[in-house]
């Protein structure tokens, strides 16, 4: 039972520790989703080679990307550190990193927001309790102005040119991996890393940064797709749904409904968990619906958060090889997720058989890191695909019901 | 360091998932439903900002250890399955009838 074969906590345990990580990237990122879909509205629609091309509101899509977009992370970042003053001296600092740049600045208000943050609770910390009564305001709105003009400097002169390289070289990396065609490989890394919770951590902390500026200036990036094209999670479960223990079978269709159409991934991951070796179905299909997005140069707009197919239809620029492109290649890595998943299920020849060879409920050892469980998180007992081991207690396996709470 | 609660004492239920936007939210709603009627109060949370009054922690399992670190002291409940997990139905159980929640 998971409520009492939880091991002890261990906090600290690499997994949680990378899973922080992202989780501040993405926390930076994802509270602020609302603004860049409407800046991707905008762009779709007003570009000039948007839906309705239209010069006066195209002149807020550049504006958008490079101050509003930056400033709204720098805020997060800061208001993460230290609550509302941190947030204020974060976008303020954040200013000093855009300012001036020609690229939208997401990794460098990653950094100066929080930096900003740290040294503005610092600040706090040296002056609480030792201010004279009725001086408070002028010591906190003239520290926080202080700190935030000091650290619009040094974004502006350390952060802004530091994070501009590390921009560019991330960039020119995506780069040589598209003109080499081999963005497909990214799903070895992405597809594990995404069952392992840092799914938000790789799309919103990582991808959704360089994927804004590559599509401010071409209209529209591959890289918003990498980890939240629908279609691989849709295979795996629809191999369950036939192929899968059957006391899993009822509550299939409606998680089918929910990561699909909802887009909440999360809803699959418990199906890969508990057979890893069913990873090798999500990467032969997201490297398929990457290699189909890569031949028909398509993308999206902005990002399409959540993963569901009507983020998708919402984002998709304008234009047939746009749609035609991201629609097959969604389908076919639905298609390829389906077929590798099947086979590995062994076409249902073992559905009356424990669901389980490996408890779902996190109990084994800690150090998988992403990019590692393909080959690592295999059984090692030879298991050819479909063998399954019994496992006692694991979660998962007694008989799940259909929703009905 | 297993701790444990009396279903009936629980005020606050938080269910809670990486960014505290999505899984939880939906589960929030489910669970919320299923313990309408009850004396508690269902708040979905970031697993990294759980509400410091929460009395009984529900994630995955993935990130129970996550959990653990901000909600020390209280009961964070585990789960394998987002739809139709036993542990789930235990907790609308144990809130509803009375009866331990431990982890």
């Amino acid at each position: 039972m998971a409520t009492v074969h939880t091991p002890p906590a261990s906090a600290d345990g690499p997994r949680a520790r990378i899973q922080r990580l992202g989780g501040h990237l993405s926390g930076m990122v994802m509270p602020n989703i609302g603004a860049f879909i409407a800046w991707g509205v905008i762009t779709a629609l007003f570009i000039p080679s948007g839906w309705l091309p239209d010069k006066e509101f195209a002149e807020l899509v550049d504006p958008m990307a490079r101050f509003l977009l930056p400033v709204l992370i720098g805020y997060t970042g800061g208001g993460m550190v230290h609550g509302r003053r941190g947030a204020l001296v974060g976008a303020v600092a954040t200013m000093g990193v855009v300012a001036g740049a020609d690229i939208p600045m997401f990794l460098g208000a990653m950094v100066a927001g929080p930096l900003a943050a740290y040294l503005m609770r610092l600040v706090d910390e040296r002056t609480d309790g030792r201010v004279r009564p009725g001086f408070e305001m002028l010591v906190e709105n003239f520290s926080a102005g202080l700190v935030g003009a000091a650290t619009a400097m040094a974004g502006h002169a350390v952060v802004g040119p530091v994070m501009r390289t590390v921009t560019d070289r991330a960039a020119d990396a995506v780069e040589w991996l598209v003109d080499r065609d081999v963005l497909p490989v990214a799903s070895v890394l992405i597809e594990p890393a995404k069952v392992l919770f840092l799914n938000n951590a790789v799309n919103h902390g990582v991808l959704d940064p360089l994927a804004v500026q590559q599509s401010a200036e071409h209209g529209k990036s591959i890289l918003f797709t990498l980890e939240t094209n629908p279609g691989p999670g849709l295979g795996v479960l629809l191999a369950y749904l036939f192929f899968g223990p059957r006391r899993l079978r009822p509550s299939t269709p409606a998680a089918i409904v929910i990561q699909f159409f909802g887009g909440i991934h999360e809803l699959y991951f418990p199906y890969i968990l508990m057979k890893p070796r069913m990873v090798l179905a999500t990467i032969a299909g997201g490297a398929t619906g990457t290699a189909i997005f890569m031949m028909f140069g398509t993308g999206l707009v902005a990002p399409p958060a959540p993963g569901s197919i009507f983020a998708y239809l919402a984002q998709t620029p304008r234009g047939a090889s746009n749609w035609v492109g991201v629609y097959t290649g969604m389908l076919a890595s639905a298609a390829v997720s389906f077929t590798v998943g099947s086979a590995l299920l062994g076409f249902g020849r073992f559905a009356g058989d424990d669901a389980a060879d490996e408890p779902a409920d996190g109990t084994e050892p800690d150090a998988v890191p992403p990019g590692e469980a393909p080959s690592g998180d295999l059984p090692s007992d030879g298991g050819a695909p479909g063998v399954t081991v019994p496992e006692e207690d694991a979660p998962g396996t007694s008989a799940p019901q259909p929703a009905s709470y | 360091m297993m701790t444990s609660i009396n279903g009936k004492d629980v005020r606050k239920l938080v269910i809670a998932c990486d960014a505290g936007m999505g899984s939880s939210v939906m589960l929030a709603g489910q669970l919320r439903r299923s313990l309408r009627g009850q004396d508690v109060a269902v708040e979905h949370a970031a697993v990294d900002a759980i509400p410091g009054d929460a009395d009984v922690v529900v994630c995955h399992a993935r990130l129970a250890d996550r959990a653990r670190v901000g909600a020390s002291g209280r009961v964070v409940v585990p789960f394998a399955m987002y739809l139709g997990d036993p542990a789930l139905d235990r907790v609308v159980a144990a809130i509803r009838d009375g009866g331990d929640l431990r982890g």
